[in-house]
């Protein structure tokens, strides 16, 4: 599978701080790749490093198999980015907005006319061409803001957290969005702290936390790092706690937790958890409201690998 | 690009409403409060003529260029002439003084001139103004008369012909810019003096629209310079189309503030209008540079900056004399390298030039001045904007 992008050791400081520790990584053609991580995990300095806005200490970058420099302009103009704080310019005009940034890049006027249109399109602002951004809702903003980013049709697009405070239909229609770029052969960089965009979205994950990759592969891949095969949640008021050092006894029962009235069981592997744990509960009429059983998420593979949470 | 880039500069640049308001507004707003503000003030005090009296002592008597000088400006016949000249003794002045006959009297000690008043006004000013003009005049002349003596004597020529060493220092003063026959080439207005420094100031206010060139362009500035920088477009081509709208937008403030002078508040700028403009618009290059240099070389957000400006711009006319031409006046005597190194200064100094000296020596030296001024500033912006990555942003 061809690389358009091979990072090898970047490693950025800030005077003693590293926010990117000895970093190597690859993104393949055609694929979504998550950078995932909490706030301050590097991700955002690893993209400004590899777009050369940033210097950095160490390492190599190499994109569509060229040294990204700042003055890079062959690969520049195949790149799009999408940073995390909306870069637009408040005097101008949803269209206006979409046209400048697109005419960095492209130069004939009717192929940037119909990019344009395309841009709108795909983000769904095809009612606010002549809208100036402060008119513009949180959500409505943000996909300005990716629409200036990739109107001109790059084959390599950054996106830089771009639902940050973005409401529940916004959000979707941006993931629908980055979903179709993928499909149309766009090669993406994506990153977020949101680990269910993640599962949605990528073919692969980085698992970031302090400038360093902690795990990476495919979210089936990395669930595997999870101990935990399931989690089990129970709504049941005023357990005692002979319960609940009974329920630890149970098979596979790694771990469990009594928060409120939530009942949270932790199983290493093994199957039929769920029938186990509620014929238990019956046996000993303990009363129980709701019952959940998921499979380790992303944030459990976070937590056994850093012992903190995602979103800490 | 550059013309894409060229085009959407303009429009951000003129649908910024804080920006219209401080180049454009602004200037017309304060022009308007000083020309209901000063046009009493000179109507109330604006005398064709100064009653002045001189102690004519030895000094006086034995210099023979103040004598020359004040029987000039308080000649009859002379159509410019700015003073009735009194030649008292001390006690006499003092008296005509106490009864207000006179606005002051002057007594020559040593070649420098002692001057008496009771009250401030423009017609002190004035006499103040003109004597340390003709001071540091009668200097010029007495040292290079001096030089010349000394040049001869040490040729070995002991046969000194003075009448054409006399000749050769007036040639050499005619070449510079201290002949006093143009001091009263036209009467001073103290309206002008404010709308030269309202012209400088609103030039160099220009120095905001190159700030947001700059800060709209750059990556560690601005989230719009983030996305400008990752476009294939070079920084060089993004920054001078940049700079150049908003050049353009300041000539255009500018210019709206020339046209509202003239034809609203009826301004005269006497009949070397394109002499002015083109002190403008190299006032409007140095103001623009001023900002250029700060959004370059400081980094902080936008009104930081552009208070900066503002604040330097204030206080630059200020010193040249936009609350009182006595500012300029004790500037120019005490400190003069400040407003060597004033824009506005430079600025209000050129237009005084034009408008009071014949030749234009002088107004060429302060364009020159503001060029230099726009040149060193853009120098030293462009060593900062050759950075293409940062350590941070």
């Amino acid at each position: 599978m061809k690389n358009i992008i091979e990072v090898k050791n970047l490693t950025k400081k800030y005077k003693e701080l590293k926010a990117v520790d000895d970093l190597s990584f690859e993104v393949h053609e055609g694929e979504i790749l998550g950078l995932l991580g909490p706030n301050g995990s590097g991700k955002s300095t690893t993209i400004n490093c590899l777009l050369s806005l940033l210097n950095y200490s160490n390492g190599s970058i190499k994109i569509f198999g060229k040294e990204m420099k700042p003055d890079s302009y062959d690969l520049k103009s195949k790149i799009g980015v999408v940073f995390q704080e909306v870069s637009v310019f408040d005097e101008l005009t949803v269209y206006e907005n979409i046209d400048y940034f697109c005419g960095l890049y492209i130069s004939d006027k009717e192929t940037k006319k119909k990019y344009i249109e395309d841009a709108i399109s795909l983000v769904g602002l095809e009612d606010f061409k002549k809208f100036y951004p402060k008119k513009l809702s949180g959500g409505l903003l943000r996909r300005l803001n990716i629409a200036c980013g990739i109107a001109h049709k790059p084959k390599l697009i950054f996106l830089d957290e771009p639902t940050v405070a973005v409401d529940p239909q916004s959000r979707n229609n941006i993931l629908d969005g980055i979903k179709k770029l993928r499909d149309d052969g766009a090669t993406i960089v994506y990153t977020t702290h949101y680990m269910e965009e993640v599962e949605i979205l990528c073919d692969r994950v980085i698992i970031l936390d302090k400038g360093k990759i902690l795990a990476a592969g495919t979210t089936d891949e990395l669930k595997e790092l999870a101990k935990i095969e399931e989690k089990i949640s129970i709504e049941v008021n005023d357990l005692e706690t002979k319960y609940i050092d009974k329920i630890k006894e149970l098979k596979n029962v790694d771990d469990v937790k009594y928060n409120g009235n939530i009942l949270l069981i932790t199983y290493k592997k093994g199957k039929n958890n769920l029938v186990e744990i509620m014929e238990y509960l019956k046996e000993n009429r303990i009363k129980y409201n709701k019952i959940f059983s998921e499979r380790p998420t992303l944030n459990d593979v976070f937590l056994e690998l850093t012992g903190k949470e995602l979103r800490d | 690009m550059f013309i894409h880039n060229f085009k959407y500069s303009l429009k951000t640049l003129f649908r910024n409403k804080a920006l219209i308001f401080w180049t454009f507004a602004f200037p017309i707003i304060l022009g308007t409060f000083f020309n209901m503000a000063f046009s009493n003030i000179e109507s109330s005090e604006k005398l064709d003529i100064i009653n002045i009296a001189i102690i004519k002592n030895d000094d006086f008597n034995n210099n023979e260029i103040f004598k020359t000088a004040f029987e000039e400006l308080s000649d009859k016949n002379n159509d410019d002439r700015l003073f009735e000249t009194r030649y008292t003794t001390e006690e006499e002045a003092k008296k005509l003084l106490e009864d207000e006959e006179i606005v002051g009297y002057m007594k020559l000690v040593n070649d420098e001139p002692k001057l008496t008043f009771t009250t401030s006004g423009i017609n002190e000013t004035i006499f103040k103004y003109v004597s340390e003009e003709i001071a540091q005049t009668s200097n010029i002349i007495k040292n290079l008369s001096e030089e010349e003596i000394k040049k001869e004597m040490i040729a070995g020529n002991y046969n000194i012909d003075y009448e054409s060493i006399y000749n050769n220092v007036i040639e050499l003063t005619e070449e510079d810019d201290v002949r006093l026959n143009n001091v009263s080439n036209s009467n001073l207005g103290y309206t002008m003096i404010e709308f030269y420094t309202l012209i400088a100031m609103a030039c160099l206010y220009g120095g905001i629209l190159g700030a947001v060139a700059i800060n709209q362009n750059l990556a560690n500035m601005t989230n719009q310079g983030k996305r400008v920088s990752v476009s294939p477009t070079s920084k060089g081509k993004i920054i001078l189309s940049s700079v150049l709208a908003s050049y353009i937008t300041q000539l255009v403030g500018v210019a709206l503030l020339f046209l509202y002078t003239i034809f609203v508040l009826k301004v005269d700028y006497g009949n070397k209008l394109g002499l002015d403009i083109a002190l403008a618009m190299a006032g409007s290059l140095a103001g623009l540079s001023l900002g250029v240099a700060v959004a370059t070389t400081i980094k902080s957000n936008d009104n930081v900056k552009t208070g900066i400006i503002i604040a330097i711009t204030m206080l630059g006319c200020f010193l040249s004399g936009m609350m009182g031409i006595t500012m300029k006046y004790i500037i120019d005597k005490n400190i003069p390298i400040i407003n060597k190194l004033n824009p506005a200064s430079m600025i209000t100094d050129g237009f005084y030039s034009l408008y009071y000296y014949d030749t234009l020596d002088r107004y060429i030296f302060d364009i020159g001045s503001l060029l230099i001024f726009a040149f060193v500033l853009i120098a030293i912006s462009y060593i900062s904007l050759r950075r293409q990555k940062y350590d941070s942003i």
